[in-house]
């Protein structure tokens, strides 16, 4: 959630920019539509309560909005700007002090002292937000100094400035400073709201918001004690010391100097949650284990043809590997029934014998076309009948009508069938009677009968079959797989997003790329000379060769390795960046590797010191987002760190500080909240969180001039 | 649908089924069993099949033993010529 505790929503002034103005309903939709969960209506010099009262209205509980002004204020000559916010139950009486302060002004006439705002507003126990330095035009710093003694609350004068970073200087210099929109045109709010300051714990209210300004630890104890957090009881040290830790379902920190034991407190939780059965280890980075983690060299690759449409051409491979030549009918047994047939008598009589055989194929064929069109009518009728979505989709009368068409038609077509069959069966039956009629006149009168066929049929649907199988793995050896691009991450936002691109190709007889890999144990050789053997079958399918060129396949070593079309299969996997193939450099690996771990779905997260090899900017861009993001979803991250990027930018729940002095080893448990570390075996021996981390971390001062983006310690 | 000639022709004391496609002759050795010829006809004959429909028409037709064995023959190639045929619309195979 973010807060945005300067904005406007009227032109008051000469000098504002008319785009200044927004209507109740149109800011209302603007700030839903971004995170800004609390938002402080700020114009100069005026408290429009009517217009507050309706965004407030129609806001409803989606965003708290806060009544404030932007005051001018003039001391020692110099002009500048003070916000004045209150609480919004209060906003009758602010609205009627505004209007006492402002009395006999315009908005541009109007100037005020420190010491009338203090008379006017200080009972409002007010939240101050002065302009300052850079941030134009600014409070002098006597004019500060002067508010600061004035009020009741010097802890809830805030200095705003420009930007985050200056605000982050200001904090780590004890200064409780923040920045708002001070939007000027409202077309740009939703571009503007993501820069705005985070709110690390959730604040509830008005008041709420100035006691957590104060650090009040009562109130910080409460926000903690409401998340979701777990006590672990852990012994990771050789010398069986106990210690007590409370993992909170967000950031969990664990830092301190080298060799203090901060990787067995890691080891130790990651082996109470294992314990637990929960999934849970310790990430260590080791970018020499990129290659194996993405699985380049493709050990567990496999694909799974069917969902390309491809055919694997099992049936179809085995069927050329044993197909032989077909004999024909010799053309002596028609000179020698011709020849006889004039001089046996009893042959003669019998006539039957001379009947021709019947061409059945194409009644066989018209059988099994009306006999595949019944099946699936018959399949649709029962689809249509008992399917939840035609039933959601079509009426009862509408289902009725139908199924009435579809059985009308399944009736003729059954009827089709029949006759087909029927059909069929008869020129069967006739030429079945024909050759055995022939066998035994053969037989009886020791004259040969007349052949039936020629061998013609057999011996081209032989061929026939031979081609339609090559072809149809050739067709499968020549569809082209689309390449998978898996993004693996960000090398930040310079270099772009890192690929694994996995290729695959059916060597086709034609593919010479060394690079390519073979996906099944058969021999590159092999799967090449099979690709081309086929097509040479698939060439010569009618020529007097066929037979040499299938017995040249099954001559090919490895050849009974090939059952289908995925042992044709090669395969390149191979990372990329910005469309060329790229080689990560260790970092980079590291940077990946550390992605794809917090990317996993866990319930819990250890790190430890993800920051290694890594760079400040892709901490910040890239992995502090990251972390962030799991525990906004409720996970539990738990990292160890020299790093401030991440220990101080993340605000954690939790930080356990691992510390060797004289007295050996201690252990201090604290949050950035309360600003306190705390030896739990000595409460009276803390430590300020912030000065040990600036001290202990690397590049904590840094770290520091950042957060000021997060708002949720001054 | 086309119609394709034939004769018998008697070449150095064989005979032979002459079938005359486009410019292309197919001979068919019908007074020996010479099965590797005849396969090789066949062979031609189904890349013809694959190309167009046709018949074969036997021409000139004598009362001599080889008039009547290629009578037979051809009336039985026929008849499997169009279901092969058949078959290859089926699998897709002709060229349309």
């Amino acid at each position: 959630m973010k807060i945005d505790i300067h904005s406007h929503t009227k032109k008051c002034k000469s000098g504002d920019a008319p785009t200044r103005e927004i209507a109740p309903d149109d800011f209302c939709e603007i700030i839903q539509s971004t995170d800004v969960g609390i938002i402080a209506i700020t114009n100069h010099n005026v408290f429009d309560l009517d217009q507050f009262t309706e965004i407030v209205d129609i806001m409803d509980d989606n965003a708290q909005v806060w009544p404030g002004v932007e005051l001018d204020v003039k001391e020692d000559g110099v002009r500048g700007h003070l916000i004045v916010i209150v609480s919004p139950q209060m906003a009758n009486e602010f609205f009627e002090s505004v209007g006492k302060i402002t009395e006999g002004f315009t908005p541009d006439s109007f100037i005020c002292t420190v010491e009338q705002v203090l008379k006017i507003f200080d009972d409002f126990n007010p939240l101050y937000v002065t302009h300052y330095k850079q941030k134009t035009p600014n409070l002098s710093d006597e004019a500060l100094e002067k508010l600061i003694a004035g009020t009741a609350n010097p802890s809830r004068v805030i200095k705003e400035v420009s930007n985050s970073i200056s605000a982050g200087i200001y904090i780590s210099h004890g200064y409780a400073s923040i920045y708002g929109s001070d939007i000027h045109d409202w077309s740009t709010y939703e571009g503007q709201a993501c820069n705005l300051p985070d709110l690390r714990l959730p604040i509830e209210s008005f008041d709420h918001f100035c006691l957590l300004l104060e650090k009040d630890p009562t109130t910080i104890n409460t926000i903690l004690d409401k998340k979701v957090a777990e006590d672990l009881i852990l012994t990771p040290f050789e010398d069986s010391t106990l210690l007590k830790l409370k993992v909170f379902n967000d950031i969990n920190i664990v830092f301190g100097p080298k060799g203090t034991g901060k990787s067995c407190i890691l080891m130790a939780i990651a082996k109470h949650y294992l314990d637990a059965g929960t999934d849970a280890r310790v990430y260590e980075s080791a970018s020499d284990r990129l290659d194996e983690l993405f699985d380049t060299k493709g050990r567990d690759l496999s694909l799974n043809l069917n969902s390309y449409g491809i055919n694997y051409c099992k049936n179809e491979i085995e069927a050329i590997r044993e197909a032989s030549e077909v004999g024909i009918t010799s053309l002596s047994k028609y000179e020698i029934y011709f020849r006889i047939k004039s001089t046996s008598k009893n042959a003669k009589k019998i006539k039957l014998k001379d009947i021709e055989p019947e061409e059945e194929g194409g009644a066989k064929r018209e059988f099994l076309e009306f006999n595949d069109g019944v099946k699936k009518t018959r399949e649709f009728i029962e689809f249509i009948q008992g399917h939840p979505s035609v039933n959601k989709e079509l009426s009862t009368e509408e289902i009725e009508e139908v199924t009435r068409m579809l059985s009308s038609l399944l009736e003729r077509m059954s009827n089709r069938e029949w006759d087909g069959y029927t059909g069929w069966k008869e020129i069967n039956l006739l030429n079945s009677a024909i050759e055995k009629f022939r066998t035994e006149i053969e037989r009886k009168t020791g004259s040969p009968a007349k052949p039936t066929t020629t061998g013609f049929r057999e011996y081209a649907l032989n061929r026939v079959r031979i081609e339609a199988n090559a072809s149809e793995i050739i067709k499968s050896m020549d569809t082209k797989i689309k390449m998978l691009k898996e993004s693996i991450g960000s090398l930040g936002p310079n270099k772009g997003e890192l690929e694994l691109r996995t290729e695959f190709k059916f060597q086709d007889g034609t593919i010479t790329d060394g690079a390519l890999n073979k996906l099944k144990n058969v021999n590159k050789g092999s799967q090449k000379t099979f690709a081309k053997t086929v097509r040479e079958i698939f060439k010569h399918v009618y020529e007097d060769d066929l037979f040499q060129h299938i017995a040249n396949l099954n001559a090919i070593d490895d050849v009974e390795k090939i059952e289908t079309v995925y042992e044709l299969l090669l395969f390149k996997r191979y990372f990329a960046l910005n469309d060329q193939p790229y080689s990560p450099s260790s970092g980079e690996a590291s940077m990946v590797m550390l992605q794809k771990e917090l990317e996993a779905d866990k319930e819990v997260y250890i790190l430890d010191e993800p920051e290694r090899s890594l760079g400040n900017e892709y901490i910040n861009d890239v992995i502090v987002p990251l972390i962030k993001e799991r525990a906004r979803a409720g996970k539990k991250v738990i990292i160890s760190t020299h790093d401030a990027n991440i220990a101080v930018r993340t605000l954690p729940y939790s930080s356990v500080y691992r510390l060797h002095g004289p007295a050996g080893y201690t252990t201090y448990i604290g949050n950035p909240f309360s600003n306190n570390l705390v030896n739990p075996n000595d409460e009276n021996d803390w430590l300020d969180w912030k000065k040990v981390s600036m001290k202990t971390l690397e590049g904590g001062e840094e770290a520091f001039g950042e957060r000021g983006k997060i708002y949720g310690n001054g | 649908m086309e119609t394709v000639k034939a004769t018998v022709v008697e070449l150095e004391e064989k005979n032979f089924i002459k079938i005359e496609i486009g410019d292309e002759e197919i001979n068919i050795p019908i007074s020996e069993d010479k099965p590797n010829e005849v396969k090789s006809a066949f062979n031609k004959l189904i890349a013809r099949i694959k190309e167009r429909e046709f018949e074969i028409k036997l021409e000139d037709i004598g009362q001599d033993l080889f008039s009547q064995v290629a009578s037979e023959y051809i009336t039985q190639l026929n008849r499997e010529i169009q279901e092969v045929r058949g078959e290859m619309l089926g699998y897709g195979l002709v060229e349309e």
